[in-house]
């Protein structure tokens, strides 16, 4: 795929300011996501808001999707924006797992 | 000097490099208010500060005051975390001075030069109009000598005293700071390879070196400020250098685009900004999460009373984190996919970009490491907020965000014209210019550039007076 | 208390930082020992024989250069001395530059050099984009050479009273207030004759760079504007 083609037609002028506002709350999702997810672990919020973040995880990849579509993007950057997707999805988890362990042993 | 409660000379010289910083940073802002309001009216200080001058000096004033900033946290932190006093402090003030004396010079003829003729001896003496790197020859080597000098302080503190994770992080990383500067160092004909390695140094320190110092002064400020777990904090570090690396090298590809360099940079630098943003927000709830969880601990002890020891430089550390995943990680990645980037490079949206990222991911934690200074030198056991550091705050982070929507803005107008719809000649560059959203858009940031200089006022007012307050618990 | 977990082990998170950190370093510089010999200029004899380089060399400036859509590619690309049938560069029409087709090597290594010092000594970055990038006060120079304003139908040529697109350019680099197009003016930096020379010839070899079809569609979109 290296060296390949970047894009087979342009982007469509009235399609930018999709891309725009989809890309930014890719990150503004994902962002919520992140932050209900580390709330509910910290006990700031109750159990069922779980299910809340990971909502926004979906609406996160979605935007993805959206976004990555409209700039009718290559073979390989949907590869990069699926290993990104995922990425995000494990981030908190692992940050939790490991924040926690080491926070036991520092006080027990 | 009078009154201070410092007993260590590292941390005396930490408030030189802090003191002239700021002074720098007032520089940038002035700068950048005659290019904001060039934009607006272009007829002012025509022909006796240019854009071009203004510009440059707005931008080179931006990466010294960093760099000053950074030097002086350096000396600061290292105290504390080694254990000894600094080694080589005297060198270090020679330097200091050194440097000062340098940069005053570069600014100087920079204002008043200018422009030379096109030979080798403007690129020695006047400037390299190289963006960012425009310091002239002599002046590069002068900086090459302070840095080595700087490093070997660093190091044999390091090796002398106790090598904490966050000195073996910074140690590892001025190296690397220092040694990238090497790359922009030369000239040649060939445009290509220059902005290739324009790049190393350019895209390197913003967005790999200064990234992962940045990580390790939020460490040294979690454990000093909140007295987040060292061995927490460390680990986080580490996790924190492995991603912030291992995207941000790579991510080089993003500058690759477009420079002539081969397509395969394209998928590159798409993959690996899109990973770049995931360190931020890593970043960003672990600064919240330690803070959570120490309040939690303390609030367990029936304890009614905030662990924070030092409220306006913790606040600025939160910005920070904030800033950091808002500028560089949202801003940045939805003008990075080359699919986008082939229409928005070079545009204002790269402005908005930029302000917002150089803001939130460094001024604002070097302001927070200023406010540890002051808090440090007074004596002072928990700082608390003044009115004055409060409107900084608000003036000054309200500023940068406002100038950077505008910017967003004037962009969007910009590129959708000038690009998207005109293919970006010299007539579609000029209609994208003339747009309303876009003339507003500059008329705004020009307003928001006002109110981030005022913040920058009540700043100075406040480092300079919060260490006589009242409310502060000594 | 658990057993201690090599999650929980700062040198294990230490030597994964090193090993991250190396390897990206590896690759990044493997890459560019891939990129450098891509990017390096060429020369005369490349473009006698029809070599097609991504930088190529400054006697390019005797050809006639355009930027058309490469079907294969999909985007566009210089095309140096007319087209081919497969579109691309076929290196054989010249063009006159400065009254002359036949610049030596030495004689255009020298233009460049000169310009490429004046591109930096005359701070154009900071206010122009070069290759996209800089400031973004004036319009961007990676195609300038090939923008429509100078060409023949543009405004340019008529405005300096100059009969060739590298006349024109030369005359206005040397005296940019005298001919305002915009509000927004170019300044008087002191270009010299030769130096504005130099820079013409900077930005023409500039417009032969490859630079993957940036700028999208330039001059090529003529009068679309509905969003102003």
């Amino acid at each position: 795929m290296v060296g390949g083609i970047l894009m087979t037609q342009d982007i469509h002028v009235d399609d930018f300011l999709t891309i725009f506002v989809s890309s930014t709350l890719v990150l503004v999702f994902g962002g919520f996501y992140v932050g209900i997810y580390t709330a509910v672990k910290v006990k700031l919020l109750k159990k069922w808001a779980m299910s809340i973040s990971y909502l926004f995880w979906m609406l996160c990849a979605y935007c993805m999707y959206l976004m990555g579509s409209l700039m009718h993007v290559n073979d390989f950057t949907v590869k990069a924006l699926v290993v990104a997707a995922i990425g995000l999805f494990l981030l908190p988890h692992a940050v939790y797992y490991m924040q926690d362990r080491v926070h036991e042993e520092n006080e027990h | 000097m009078a009154n201070s409660y410092l007993t260590s000379e590292s941390k005396r010289l930490a408030t030189w490099y802090f003191t002239f910083a700021a002074i720098i940073f007032g520089a940038q802002l002035l700068f950048g208010l005659v290019a904001a309001t060039q934009y607006v009216m272009p007829s002012f200080l025509f022909e006796v500060v240019d854009f071009s001058v203004a510009r440059m000096i707005h931008i080179n004033a931006l990466i010294v005051w960093m760099v000053f900033a950074m030097f002086g946290s350096v000396y600061w932190l290292l105290p504390d975390e080694t254990g000894i006093e600094t080694v080589g402090i005297g060198l270090g003030k020679l330097l200091f001075w050194a440097f000062a004396a340098a940069i005053v010079v570069v600014v100087l003829v920079y204002l008043f030069i200018q422009v030379g003729p096109a030979d080798e001896t403007s690129i020695w003496f006047i400037h390299e109009g190289r963006e960012y790197i425009e310091a002239p020859r002599w002046a590069d080597f002068a900086i090459v000598v302070v840095v080595l000098g700087f490093i070997s302080n660093l190091y044999l503190t390091g090796m002398k005293g106790n090598r904490s994770g966050i000195v073996t992080v910074l140690m590892a990383d001025m190296i690397a700071f220092a040694g990238i500067y090497l790359a922009g160092m030369f000239f040649t004909d060939n445009v290509s390879v220059d902005q290739f390695w324009w790049w190393w140094v350019i895209h390197l320190w913003v967005e790999a070196t200064w990234e992962v110092f940045v990580g390790s002064l939020a460490a040294y400020g979690l454990i000093t400020m909140i007295g987040a777990h060292r061995k927490v904090v460390e680990m986080w570090l580490w996790i924190e250098v492995a991603m912030l690396f291992g995207s941000g090298i790579l991510g080089m590809g993003h500058h690759y685009f477009w420079i002539g360099t081969p397509e395969y940079w394209w998928e590159i630098g798409a993959l690996f900004s899109a990973l770049e943003p995931l360190p931020l927000v890593a970043m960003f709830i672990h600064v919240l999460y330690d803070w959570g969880k120490m309040q939690g601990e303390e609030d367990a002890k029936g304890k009614e009373h905030s662990v924070i020891t030092n409220k306006p430089a913790f606040t600025w550390f939160i910005l920070n984190a904030f800033g950091n995943f808002l500028g560089a990680g949202i801003w940045g990645f939805f003008h990075t996919l080359p699919q986008v980037n082939l229409y928005t490079h070079g545009t204002q949206f790269t402005s908005a970009h930029g302000h917002l990222a150089f803001f939130g991911a460094y001024a604002t934690i070097l302001i927070g490491m200023m406010y540890l200074g002051v808090q440090g030198k007074n004596g002072i056991k928990v700082m608390n907020h003044t009115k004055s550091s409060i409107w900084a705050t608000c003036m000054i982070f309200g500023g940068v965000l406002g100038m950077t929507m505008a910017l967003t803005v004037a962009g969007y107008a910009d590129f959708i014209i000038s690009r998207a719809q005109w293919g970006a000649t010299w007539e579609g560059y000029f209609a994208g210019q003339g747009g309303i959203w876009y003339a507003q858009g500059m008329g705004w940031r020009l307003i928001m550039g006002v109110i981030t200089f005022t913040g920058f006022l009540f700043l100075v007012k406040d480092l300079l007076s919060t260490g006589k307050a009242a409310n502060h618990v000594r | 208390m658990a057993n201690k977990s090599v999650w929980r082990d700062n040198r294990f998170w230490q030597r994964s930082a090193g090993w991250v950190t190396g390897v990206a370093a590896v690759l990044l510089m493997w890459l560019t020992f891939d990129t450098i010999p891509q990017i390096t200029m060429g020369t005369d004899a490349d473009l006698e024989k029809g070599v097609t380089k991504r930088v190529p060399g400054p006697t390019v400036i005797n050809y006639k250069i355009t930027y058309e859509m490469d079907k294969k590619r999909h985007h566009e690309i210089p095309v140096i001395g007319g087209a081919n049938a497969e579109g691309t560069s076929s290196f054989q029409e010249k063009e006159k530059f400065f009254g002359r087709d036949d610049w030596t090597e030495e004689e255009a290594a020298e233009m460049l050099h000169l310009g490429k010092l004046g591109s930096q000594t005359k701070n154009c970055m900071n206010c122009h984009t070069i290759l996209g990038n800089g400031a973004y006060y004036a319009p961007d120079l990676t195609k300038a050479w090939l923008d429509p304003a100078w060409g023949p139908e543009g405004s340019m040529q008529a405005m300096t009273g100059k009969d060739t697109k590298e006349e024109a350019m030369a005359e206005f680099l040397q005296f940019p207030s005298q001919y305002p197009t915009h509000a927004r003016m170019m300044p008087n930096l002191g270009i010299t004759a030769e130096e504005a020379k130099g820079l013409v010839t900077f930005l023409k070899h500039m417009s032969s760079i490859d630079t993957n079809g940036f700028p999208r569609n330039f001059g090529k979109i003529q009068g679309a504007v509905h969003g102003k």
